[in-house]
């Protein structure tokens, strides 16, 4: 049975998509076939992790949302860009890059429901072992149906008091939304604090598991967004917290 | 810290956007796309004019979840899914008894549009074929042509929710064309059916089934039917819940023309179709059907909206007389929240 994974956090700049883009490829790594869908429409990126060129992109969501195409013909197979071969597929559905395109989502809004068809498109028709679900800050429609619909719910936050609060907001629409599996997964976590008492301080906090916790890396600075890290670098204890994470995953 | 009572409304349309059963209407809706059957109604100059592409399918329960796929939102003119709606008013206007002397309720083989009345009683066998149409018309009240047709319209606005008009030049080519329509209400006003404001009637008669509608429209009108006459969106009465029975029984013998045995048979939900491409079903106590796709077939219903029926009474046991055990049980299917989970 496939499986839909959203990856959200309240505020920006917690390293939601770098986090996605590794998460997945660990996971399409066992042989899956595993989908992204970048429905940060207002600010899309995750493609240059991906090495997808805006150039090579001849249809995005934003197509597919007013009509224009089939959200197939928005998915790009990118297994090969980063990487991944064999059994192990990786395919991007991007927002598009143009301001106009973004200023039009934005002006005129979109049907959500579409979304959600275009989701169950997407999994039936590329056979989809796994779906990502890259979210734009904050709480929005996209938000709202993604965490409905997923069997999994990441929400990344960094141990910061702005996150804290924003999280504890972002996980009382999640239960109303009746979801199904939330995991909570703590970035930029720097070298002096006391790893073991953060995480139980958070579990108990949100009675919600930590799945993984990820320190402030200038190593995952460097790559700058170029490449998933942890195909470049798969003995790096970064990449060694993302399979925790996938094995949660896939448990 | 979050305000309960927006998040849930906000949780729960979305909750109406992923329920399951939105997937298997978009299921449904794929697989009779393709189906290019049938012909688009060229009764009148202005009806071949719908694009045969159009295809829309609305659900509404009775507690007033909407569910649609396709086009929804395209109007159409209702034609005859109005006859058994205005039925209703004028037995709300004059009674049951009244209205029984003036129409019978008996299914014909003849053509909708034939020249025939029953010999013994004089009266037209339905309100559903064109002559039994012109009587409940005529029996419309309101002082002059205007307030007739505002109380139809109104009536309409009741069942659906929303303001309705209707379309000039339909009606108009349906006047131009309507001699043959003239002659049944001639021959009417012959054995004293209806009254001789006969031209006023007539135009009320080409009025009514130009009425401008969309599916979601008529799946509005079936569901306040099937909530015993209250529509389940705006808690509005449209009808008094005595005559629920009337309209609803009309639409299982004569709805779909003849086709309506065949289809009590196999699908079992009464049911009124319009040349235009619309069907309204009706699963009492249960939900609304809308469906609008405008290829017709030889007996002039909707040559889609008859397969969307059919696989919605199949797979949800919604014939009137089904005793198994269906395939989906409907209220699983709309309130399922593990709607991903039958990806």
């Amino acid at each position: 049975m496939p499986k839909v994974v959203s990856v959200h956090s309240y505020r920006g700049g917690t390293g939601k998509s770098n986090f996605t883009a590794n998460l997945a490829t660990t996971i399409a790594q066992h042989g899956n076939r595993v989908g992204v869908v970048d429905t940060d429409v207002p600010s899309p990126g995750i493609h240059n992790i991906f090495g997808l060129d805006p150039e090579n992109m001849h249809k995005t969501l934003n197509n597919y949302l007013w009509g224009e195409s089939q959200i197939e013909e928005a998915a790009y197979d990118v297994s090969a860009n980063v990487g991944l071969s064999g059994d192990s597929k990786l395919f991007l559905v991007p927002s598009s890059v143009r301001a106009d395109d973004i200023a039009r989502v934005l002006k005129d809004g979109y049907d959500v429901r579409l979304l959600n068809d275009g989701f169950r498109k997407l999994v039936k028709n590329l056979q989809l072992d796994y779906l990502f679900i890259d979210t734009h800050p904050g709480l929005s429609k996209e938000t709202f149906l993604s965490i409905a619909i997923s069997h999994v719910l990441i929400l990344i936050l960094r141990p910061d008091k702005q996150d804290y609060q924003g999280t504890a907001v972002t996980v009382d629409v999640a239960r109303q939304l009746k979801v199904r599996k939330l995991l909570l997964a703590v970035n930029k976590v720097h070298s002096k604090l006391n790893v073991d008492a953060l995480k139980q301080k958070i579990e108990e906090s949100y009675d919600a598991p930590v799945a993984g916790i990820f320190p402030l890396s200038e190593d995952l600075v460097q790559l700058a967004s170029e490449g998933v890290f942890c195909l470049r670098y798969p003995d790096h204890p970064i990449s060694q917290e993302f399979r925790k994470v996938a094995q949660r995953i896939m448990e | 810290m979050v305000d309960t009572g927006d998040l849930q409304f906000l949780a729960n349309s979305i909750q109406s956007v992923t329920s399951p059963f939105r997937s298997y209407l978009n299921d449904l809706y794929d697989k009779y796309e393709s189906l290019n059957e049938g012909a688009v109604a060229d009764y009148t100059p202005e009806l071949a004019l719908a694009k045969p592409e159009y295809f829309g399918i609305c659900v509404v329960t009775v507690d007033g979840q909407v569910f649609e796929v396709g086009d929804c939102d395209k109007l159409f003119t209702i034609q005859s899914i109005s006859k058994a709606f205005v039925y209703g008013l004028a037995l709300e206007d004059w009674g049951r008894e009244y209205v029984n002397t003036k129409v019978s309720v008996e299914p014909t083989r003849e053509a909708f549009n034939s020249i025939v009345l029953d010999e013994k009683t004089n009266r037209p066998y339905n309100p559903i074929v064109n002559a039994g149409a012109i009587a409940t018309t005529d029996l419309i009240k309101g002082d002059g042509a205007t307030e007739r047709l505002t109380r139809i319209l109104n009536m309409f606005s009741r069942y659906t929710g929303r303001k309705h008009d209707i379309n000039v030049p339909v009606f108009l080519s349906q006047k131009a064309t309507g001699n043959r329509n003239r002659a049944i209400a001639y021959l009417m006003l012959n054995f004293g059916i209806v009254s001789d404001r006969i031209e006023e009637t007539l135009d009320l008669y080409f009025q009514q089934s130009s009425i401008i509608a969309n599916a979601r429209d008529l799946a509005m009108m079936a569901a306040t039917l099937a909530n015993g006459g209250i529509n389940p969106v705006t808690k509005e009465r449209a009808i008094d819940e005595r005559y629920v029975q009337d309209v609803i029984s009309v639409m299982l013998t004569c709805g779909m023309y003849h086709h309506s045995s065949e289809w009590m048979y196999r699908v079992g939900m009464p049911a009124q179709s319009g040349v235009g491409g619309g069907i309204t079903a009706v699963v009492p106590g249960n939900l609304g059907i809308g469906t609008f796709s405008p290829p017709l077939d030889a007996k002039g219903n909707s040559v889609r909206g008859i397969k969307v029926c059919e696989d919605l009474s199949k797979d949800f046991g919604l014939h009137l007389f089904n005793v198994a055990k269906p395939t989906h049980v409907l209220k699983d299917l709309i309130e399922g929240g593990d709607s991903v989970d039958r990806w």
